[in-house]
C-alpha cells in the first residue's frame, strides 16, 4: 500500500486484578495484532501496576502499558475496537504523534538513558504499592 | 508555576504528571492564565493534556477533600 505511515502512541490500562501472566498474554496480543497488521513495534514500555486517580470499573489499581508503533492509519480502528471489545482493558488512548510530539520524546528518551547510565542501581521504573 | 525560572516546554506531555499538577488547584481544576501568567499557547496545550491525563486516570476529575 502506498499509504502513508505514522507514529502512534498507544497507552492503555489493563486490569491488573487478573494475574500477572494473563497480563503479559494480553500485552502480547495487542502487539502481535499490530505487527501483524504490518505496524513497526518501537518500543513497549510497561508502567506496571499503579494506583488510578479515580476508580473505573471498580477497580482502584491499573496496570499502564506505553507504547510507540509505526503503522498506516488504517490498522488504528480496528486496534481500538479490540480493546474496547476486551473486558481487560480499562482505558485505552491512541494519539498519532506529529514532529514535535516525536521531538519530545526523543529528548525523554535520551534523558531517562542518561539518568540510568548515571545511577546504573536505579531499576528502569519504581514500582508503586501492590494491592489489589 | 508563575515564578520566572519556569520553561515552557515546547509539547505539554499528558504523561508529565508532575508538570500538569502544578497547573491545578486543589480541586483539580486548572488554574487560569491570569495567576500562572503562561503564554497562550502553552495554556491551550496544558488543556488538553489535563483533558488526556484525566482520561487515563492519571489526575482526578475532582478530588474534592470533603471531610
Amino acid at each position: 500500500m502506498a499509504t502513508t505511515q505514522n507514529t502512534y502512541e498507544l497507552t492503555y490500562i489493563v486490569n491488573s486484578v487478573i494475574s500477572d501472566e494473563q497480563v503479559k498474554d494480553l500485552i502480547s496480543r495487542v502487539t502481535a495484532y499490530i505487527s501483524e497488521a504490518g505496524g513497526e513495534i518501537i518500543e513497549v514500555d510497561e508502567w506496571g501496576q499503579r494506583r488510578l486517580a479515580y476508580p473505573i470499573q471498580k477497580k482502584r489499581n491499573g496496570y499502564y502499558v506505553n507504547m510507540y508503533f509505526l503503522s498506516t492509519g488504517t490498522i488504528v480502528p480496528r486496534l481500538e475496537r479490540a480493546l474496547e471489545i476486551d473486558d481487560n482493558v480499562l482505558r485505552y488512548m491512541t494519539l498519532r504523534m506529529d514532529a514535535k510530539m516525536i521531538r519530545h520524546y526523543e529528548e525523554s528518551k535520551t534523558r531517562r538513558a542518561a539518568i540510568l547510565a548515571a545511577d546504573p542501581t536505579l531499576p528502569s521504573d519504581n514500582d508503586d504499592e501492590d494491592e489489589d | 508555576m508563575s515564578n520566572s525560572t519556569f520553561r515552557e516546554p515546547a509539547y505539554v506531555d499528558y504523561k508529565d504528571v508532575e508538570l500538569i499538577k502544578r497547573s491545578l488547584n486543589e480541586q483539580g481544576k486548572i488554574l487560569p492564565r491570569r495567576i500562572t501568567n503562561v503564554s497562550a499557547k502553552f495554556q491551550r496545550q496544558l488543556t488538553t493534556a489535563v483533558k488526556r491525563a484525566r482520561h487515563m486516570a492519571l489526575i482526578p476529575f475532582v478530588s474534592d477533600s470533603l471531610k
